[in-house]
């Protein structure tokens, strides 16, 4: 159970408190209502983009990270298609510098010329360190446009290509942050043993100021169902041929979401799913196989991706999976392996819950979904789920209608 | 506005709480680490082990510890997986030079039965013929995948380059290497390094403590007789090597220096000079290389320890136009810090950036627990870390000067890059 306590300022930003007496250090997090999926589809890497520009100074603050520092603390930041977070950790009683910090660069940024210029190299070398120089790398580039035709979600967060990054200018910087960057589109969240009252204070103090803005309007085009099967092949001059089928599952919000994320590990989470037992373990067709979901805000995807033993041909393997993905839907799975999978989730969330730094974002990320307490809310989700709902789901979702696959042929260049 | 033109005051680090683990010896020289205070139901058990990649051939050591829960006699090895699984347990097995470590995280309440269910696995894995070519297979699936990756190919010449003197420790596995195994190499090994090579335990949870006696009883008869030999000079070859990777838009960078571990006197000081050089994001070659030059994603450095030595290395990802540009850059960083005094502002914030992490390194049951090891590997205790804070709150500009010109000495780093070279 994660104890929480929420206010709002009158700009309109979300606070939450958590407090914990057993730490010396404090977080700060900051969850911006902005990722890859806000985009104009001709320049896409933008939320990504923009996130290392937050660390380029702000109106009244030349650097970010040196004061930061000099407090004891340290920062980071991830964004994702839906969110854009940013966190800072430092000893406890230097707070007020992490406040000062992310304040005011919620305020404004500094825009500076050399800031943009130098950033837009980084995320240029991130995109080739992360996607292009990796074996596999740009699987996920290819797969998006190819489970999503009218959703944002067909482009990653680094961007559709090098060039988009290439091309931002100082102006679509400014407009980003006009739009998406007040306090209305925030959520920030404290943790670290203080005082309510402590918190109030101080965070009116800082933010108090911010002027208000409306919150930007999300309207995004729906990705209309999928009806046919999809297939793609790319070559790459890569060891092995892999595969990628992905399947489209419910939004975050929905109680079938849970349904499929233990569906997902039924199927690949580990050594006793059914895929690794059935497909790598004694039909030795895979060198490795695995089944995730993406956890997406919108409708999201159930991949299964693996990569073939010499000699082995896809079609081998199709038919392989399909069959265990036909047995998931024919017969209900037992209560054992349901309490097995129910266990795994258990000890997991527990020891996620341990880390400060954890339990902040969880907190900023459950109230964007509409209620922070949904965190403590998560358990009884899993634990509720019965056979007959797997079955149910994998019905659902495990038709070959409502798949896209993409295979890697490797190939010598 | 003025109140955001300045910053807020900055409060000092308070003292921080140690918590010592409880010391149990299950021989006079393997002992096990108890952490009791865990708020929470969670339970870290590590197993650590005398079977590093230094030990055996080539090859053998990272196969046996692959091979550890692949079934024995009586059960497979899906069979353990599903045991384990069944309990909630995550198992997680990792190998590095002078050791190897079985970890198992669970809730308390399963903590006995999933030690048991591991416990049997290790001690009666019965290397069976079709595990020892599932595995073959998949390792080598895994070495093709990793062969492509210039971060790997550098890891592997650097490693080479550095640890010149010791066959040992240099050693890369070969693809030549994944075509077949003997099983009673697996089982001499095993029983030598395993069976009767265990050398400590670590316990991270609120257990009940007639279970820590109970498994002392369990897993005492592993216990490594007598000490261990590590390797503890190091010579290095000089210079710069380049592995050609076709196709690749970044080149991997890796250089470094034998160097010394905690129990050397310059340790402690030597970890804020290289702090200041390149062991954050404000450091120099942050500053320079990613932030003002845009050349990488990242670039980094640190003291990696061993039993009786240690390395200083530096890391990076740059475009491959750039990897020669870098290199020139690194070495002014270097040189700047051997005839400039570090300017009194910079040094101030990596104290306090310093002392920051320390906190943090502090911070929860499983955090103390490694703060600790890593202290007591070298035969230290939290008194270390005092002394820690004392360095750093102490050193001067001078000594980071005099350090600089002591150990950054451009002739002496082996430098090796692996991607397309322009």
């Amino acid at each position: 159970m994660i104890q929480f306590e929420r206010f709002s300022l009158e700009n309109g930003l979300k606070v939450i408190f958590h407090k914990d007496t057993t730490t010396p250090l404090a977080v700060v997090n900051t969850l911006y209502d902005v990722g890859a999926r806000d985009e104009d589809p001709e320049k896409t890497g933008f939320a990504h983009l923009f996130e290392h520009l937050m660390f380029g100074g702000s109106v009244n603050i030349p650097d970010f990270d040196a004061p930061l520092q000099h407090a004891g603390g340290e920062s980071n930041a991830f964004t994702s298609n839906d969110i854009t977070n940013y966190y800072d950790v430092l000893p406890a009683q230097n707070i007020e510098t992490a406040l000062w910090l992310e304040s005011d660069r919620m305020l404004s940024l500094g825009f500076t010329p050399k800031s943009l210029e130098t950033q837009r190299s980084v995320v240029i070398e991130e995109f080739k360190q992360r996607y292009l120089n990796q074996p596999y790398g740009d699987v996920w580039l290819k797969l998006r446009p190819l489970a999503y035709h009218t959703h944002p979600y067909q482009w990653a967060t680094i961007g559709k290509e090098i060039s988009h990054i290439e091309d931002a200018k100082m102006e679509d910087v400014k407009a980003f942050f006009h739009k998406f960057y007040n306090p209305s589109n925030a959520i920030l969240c404290i943790a670290g043993n203080f005082e309510l009252d402590e918190v109030k204070r101080l965070v009116e103090k800082w933010y108090g100021d911010i002027p208000s803005k409306m919150k930007p309007a999300r309207i995004l085009t729906a990705e209309l169902p999928q009806t046919e099967f999809r297939e793609q092949i790319i070559e790459r001059n890569v060891p092995s041929d892999a595969f990628y089928y992905a399947f489209k599952m419910s939004e975050r919000k929905s109680a079938e979401y849970y349904i499929t994320d233990m569906l997902s590990d039924a199927l690949g989470r580990d050594k006793s799913s059914r895929l690794y037992t059935s497909i790598q373990k004694e039909q030795k067709l895979v060198t490795e196989i695995g089944a995730y979901i993406t956890g997406s805000l919108d409708n999201g995807l159930l991949v299964i991706s693996g990569k073939l033993s010499p000699d082995v041909t896809f079609e081998e393997v199709d038919t392989a999976i399909w069959k265990v993905l036909s047995e998931i839907q024919t017969e209900k799975i037992s209560t054992k392996e349901l309490d097995r999978l129910k266990n795994k989730i258990k000890t997991a969330k527990a020891f996620q819950e341990q880390g400060l730094l954890n339990r902040a974002m969880n907190l900023a990320y459950f109230e964007l979904l509409g209620d922070a307490d949904g965190v403590n809310q998560e358990a009884i989700l899993y634990e509720q789920i019965q056979p007959e709902h797997i079955l149910a789901n994998a019905q659902d979702i495990l038709q070959k209608t409502n798949c896209s696959l993409l295979k890697v042929k490797a190939i010598q260049s | 506005m003025s109140l955001r033109n300045t910053a807020p005051a900055i409060h000092p680090l308070q003292k921080i709480q140690f918590v010592e683990p409880h010391i149990f010896d299950i021989t006079p020289t393997v002992k096990l680490y108890w952490m009791q205070p865990v708020p929470d139901e969670t339970t870290r058990i590590e197993f650590h082990f005398d079977a590093g990649t230094i030990r055996g051939n080539r090859k053998i050591a990272g196969f046996v510890n692959s091979l550890l829960l692949s079934g024995t006699a009586d059960k497979t090895s899906t069979q353990i997986n599903q045991e384990l699984d069944g309990l909630g347990a995550y198992l997680d097995q990792e190998i590095a030079q002078e050791l190897a470590i079985v970890s198992l995280y669970c809730l308390k309440e399963n903590v006995e039965k999933a030690v048991a269910i591991l416990v049997n696995a290790i001690q009666e894995v019965a290397f069976h013929e079709h595990e020892i070519s599932d595995m073959l297979r998949e390792k080598k699936q895994q070495f093709l995948v990793s062969s492509e990756k210039v971060s790997v190919l550098v890891r592997r010449a650097f490693q080479k380059q550095l640890f010149s003197n010791s066959e040992n420790y240099n050693r890369q596995l070969e693809l030549s290497d994944l075509e077949d195994v003997s099983v009673l190499d697996l089982k001499r090994f095993h029983k030598e390094f395993y069976l009767q090579g265990l050398r400590k335990v670590i316990v991270v949870g609120d257990v009940e403590p007639a279970y820590i006696d109970r498994l002392i009883d369990t897993v005492g008869a592993w216990s490594k007789p007598g000490i261990c030999e590590f390797e503890k000079d190091f010579i290095n070859i000089p210079g710069r090597l380049h592995i050609e990777k076709k196709d690749a838009v970044q080149t991997a960078i890796r250089m470094g220096i034998p160097l010394f571990n905690k129990t050397h006197e310059d340790f402690l000081d030597f970890q804020i000079l290289q702090t200041i050089f390149g062991d954050y994001f404000g450091s120099r070659l942050m500053s320079n290389i990613r932030e003002d030059k845009g050349y990488t994603y990242g670039i980094g450095c640190g003291v990696a320890e061993s039993n009786n030595a240690g390395y200083f290395i530096i890391a990076t990802e740059v475009g491959k136009d750039v990897a020669d540009a870098t290199l020139t850059e690194i070495k002014n960083e270097m040189d700047l810090l051997k005839v400039e005094l570090v300017p009194q502002e910079e040094l101030d914030l990596v104290k306090n950036y310093l002392l920051g992490q320390i906190l943090k390194s502090a911070d929860g049951p499983n955090a103390m627990m490694d703060l600790y090891m890593a202290a007591h590997l070298h035969g230290k205790d939290f008194e270390y870390y005092n002394d820690a804070i004392q360095h750093i709150q102490n050193i001067s500009q001078e000594r980071i000067l005099a350090l600089a010109n002591k150990y950054l000495n451009w002739d002496k780093f082996t430098i090796v890059t692996a991607g397309t070279k322009v």
